[in-house]
């Protein structure tokens, strides 16, 4: 069955009328994610973005078709690493436990709970959307955020001074760094490959699955809405969010751009960069360049039969 | 009738009418459609319809976001303004 | 046969667990409760427990990792104490909300700063409304017996919410003591598995957990908490009973009552001082001096009924704390004791004392003045509502 086939007639576990915002490419992700993973599945949604536009319920009802829970912002690795542990008590095998969490819930928060677990080779997979901040509060700024990025608790004044003044966590690495089996990053501009690699973490059963989204957000970073697959085209066509696999700190990239497009060309389309001035967009396009290259030398040294 | 609990959970599905949401509407004109089915796959809410080989959208819960009309090689999708009901 | 044995009493909490047959339990050391997780993991890898360990990295990971297990309907243990309590609050708020009947024992120690690890029951009483059932007990074999009880109590489906036996430490985690241990079919008979049907993840009955909730029907849930917590008095004295046909021990379910039918005094206590308070109310005793003990164990519910019942026809009380509540300037048995009596019509003369915080002892002594000072203010009358301070004189140091 080709994909479009396979997208097509798997069954959308998500609510068919969630308030995410009008072309919302997380939404596009959850419901891509879900028909590949399927009804056996179990999964935490950390307050953010998901949870508040209605996959965890309101009052009496839930927003999905499988069984959904609200973990605390801290905790999501940790109480599905419990829940793991109930199956297994009582002997249930094949029911996928999955996290869906915003940067927020990952990289900030809940970073020791899933550093713990990803430790211990708890068996879940987590699945970390990055929007690069606090979005469904207000957009306030994350580990995860652009450096020199508005946010609302990193605003530029009028002469545009301001924004961020951290450089983005480079958390796909940190999580490789843990030895898990299988850390990828994904992109919902790149749907084929997206699948390819739940299908790959859903088979996992060594330890800890992790898979890095990036998900230009639309509404807090100030992008059209019909441009949203476009963003998260060029955030990997520049190499700023480039797509590569880690399995037991082995790395393959995924997609080599053999001449990658100028940083320039992903930030211009969004607001929340707007007021960069050169010196600020040559120093995020050193950093791309320098972690790109660091991505190359370990995959140089990395065992390459781990992909067969 | 609904179900009395003890402690917070919820069964049967919650959904916002998001159609009611939308300023503009996505047609697929046929005739130039290649069948390429780009469209469902970036469709952020699963609006897409396959049947018979044929692409149609299920305006239900379509909220004019765009994103076929933009991605589709084929530009066989436009966008029309909403008019008020 | 039921066996005895010598243990301190974190090893009477580790062997309650393996009693009660656990699926998962959370690991993570903390003085004075770090024997609890070592002699757990240690039966956990002689075969003599069979359950799923995870040793965790944190106690909030701790009572994250116990809640997602509960939710998929398993039974769940772990213990902790003071800053690992605390730590966790987070999640130990939520797992009461969430009507999750988890067991935990807390080694009472007293909270920082200053600096100290020692003894008290500060930790777990500053939490006391955070919608868990507490019981605090005296001794080993009453650790033992309690902690069993605790998992039949909590599972029972007219209360349904996680239950803290609660002992101080040093005091007993770190002290030897007999202790019966009953025999396992013994423990399997009293207590059943445990079957989740009210909160569940499970595939084949999917139901979200949490959803958003709207504040008419969050009170709704709350009001059933709370009536659960009702409940429980009820379970507790019926559990007690039931233990005590298989063991013929009985712990007095909410309260232990020790000589108060001829008293004409009552003295009030919590967890091990007990044991040096009955000491002195015997020496009274042999003076012909009419006082009796209360020793509360339940908490969370507090028993205002039964303390109203043997209160009656009593001329005056005092209360032991080994705890502060900052901004009534008095402990906080006291208050909950003081509250309890109010509009029962029993205005009774009362004193209370604040001692033996931090690891510093509550001697003999100072039991013999407390007792003191209760018959002296009886008899004159008086209600005194600041706490009395009190501790061993030492030498150069100010009171």
């Amino acid at each position: 069955m080709s994909l479009i086939d396979t997208l097509a007639k798997s069954e959308d576990m998500i609510s068919p009328g969630i308030s995410a915002c009008v072309g919302c490419n997380v939404e596009l992700t959850l419901r891509t994610v879900f028909k590949i993973l399927g009804p056996q599945t179990v999964f935490a949604i950390p307050p953010g973005c998901m949870g508040g536009v209605g996959v965890v319920g309101w009052d009496k009802l839930s927003g999905a078709k499988c069984p959904v829970f609200f973990p605390l912002l801290d905790n999501t690795a940790s109480m599905l690493a419990g829940i793991r542990l109930g199956y297994n008590a009582r002997g249930r095998k094949n029911i996928n436990v999955v996290a869906f969490a915003g940067d927020g819930a990952t990289v900030d928060a809940g970073f020791q709970a899933l550093s713990g677990a990803a430790e211990r080779g708890d068996k879940i997979l987590y699945i970390c959307y990055d929007n690069e901040g606090y979005m469904n509060t207000g957009y306030q700024r994350s580990g995860s955020t652009a450096k020199g990025s508005w946010t609302s608790t990193t605003p530029v004044s009028k002469e545009g001074s301001g924004g961020k003044r951290q450089h983005k966590k480079d958390f796909p690495i940190i999580m490789a760094m843990h030895d898990i089996p299988y850390m990828a990053t994904a992109s919902p501009a790149f749907i084929p490959d997206l699948v390819k690699k739940v299908e790959a973490a859903k088979q996992i059963d060594s330890g800890l699955a992790y898979i890095h989204v990036f998900n230009p957000c639309l509404t807090g970073w100030g992008i059209r809405a019909e441009e949203s697959i476009e963003s998260a085209r060029l955030s990997v066509k520049t190499n700023y969010f480039p797509l590569f696999e880690a399995r037991n700190r082995n790395i393959r990239i995924n997609r080599k751009e053999k001449s990658p497009l100028p940083v320039q060309d992903f930030l211009k389309k969004i607001n929340k960069f707007k007021h960069l001035k050169e010196a600020d967009i040559a120093e995020l396009q050193e950093l791309v360049d320098k972690r790109y290259r660091f991505l190359e030398a370990m995959e140089k040294v990395s065992d390459q039969s781990f992909f067969k | 009738m609904e179900k009395d609990y003890k402690a917070p959970v919820g069964e049967g599905l919650y959904l916002i009418n998001t159609g009611d949401w939308r300023t503009q509407f996505p047609a697929i004109d046929q005739e130039v459609c290649t069948r390429c089915g780009i469209c469902l796959m970036y469709c952020p809410v699963n609006s897409v319809r396959l049947e018979n080989g044929r692409f149609t959208i299920d305006l239900s819960f379509c909220k004019g976001c765009g994103v076929c009309a933009h991605e589709c090689p084929a530009k066989a999708i436009s966008m029309t303004r909403e008019v008020k009901r | 046969m039921s066996r005895i044995e010598v243990m301190n009493g974190n090893k009477a909490a580790a062997w309650a667990a393996l009693l009660s047959r656990p699926e998962v339990i959370a690991a993570y050391p903390i003085t004075p409760q770090t024997p609890v997780v070592e002699y757990l993991t240690q039966f956990w890898a002689d075969g003599m427990i069979k359950c799923e360990m995870s040793e965790v990295e944190s106690e909030h990971t701790a009572m994250s990792v116990l809640s997602g297990a509960s939710l998929t309907g398993v039974r769940c243990y772990s213990a902790t104490s003071s800053q690992g309590l605390s730590l966790m609050y987070e999640p130990y708020f939520r797992a009461s909300t969430l009507r999750l009947p988890i067991v935990m024992n807390i080694v009472n120690r007293e909270m920082i700063s200053p600096q100290t690890v020692w003894g008290g029951p500060q930790d777990s009483l500053t939490l006391r409304d955070a919608g868990w059932l507490q019981v605090y007990v005296e001794n080993n074999q009453e650790i033992l017996d309690m902690t069993i009880q605790a998992f039949k109590c909590a599972e029972d489906d007219s209360v349904l919410l996680p239950i803290n036996v609660c002992y101080d430490g040093f005091y007993l985690s770190h002290m030897a003591e007999r202790v019966e241990l009953p025999e396992q079919e013994e423990i399997d008979r009293f207590l059943p598995p445990y079957r989740s049907q009210h909160i569940l993840l499970d595939p084949d009955k999917p139901m979200a957990v949490d959803p958003l909730t709207n504040g008419y029907l969050l009170m709704e849930y709350r009001k059933k908490h709370m009536e659960a917590q009702q409940a429980f008095k009820q379970i507790l004295d019926r559990t007690d009973a039931e233990y005590e046909k298989i063991t013929g021990r009985s712990w007095g379910g909410q309260i232990e009552e020790y000589r108060t039918e001829d008293a004409q005094y009552l003295v009030f206590t919590l967890g091990s001082v007990t044991g040096a308070v009955k000491e002195i109310v015997d020496r009274k005793r042999e003076k012909g001096i009419p006082i009796g003990l209360i020793k509360v164990r339940a908490v969370r519910p507090f028993p205002i009924e039964k303390i109203r019942a043997v209160t009656k026809g009593k001329k005056g009380f005092g209360v032991i704390d080994r705890n502060v509540s900052f901004g009534w300037n008095t402990g906080i048995l006291f208050q909950e004791i003081r509250s309890a009596l109010y509009g029962s019509g029993l205005e009774l003369p009362y004193v209370s004392f604040i001692g033996g915080l931090g690891g510093e002892d509550f001697t003999l002594d100072l039991v013999d003045q407390a007792l003191d000072s209760i018959l002296e203010n009886s008899k004159r009358g008086n209600r005194i509502d600041v706490s009395q301070w009190l501790w061993s004189p030492r030498k150069g140091v100010k009171k």
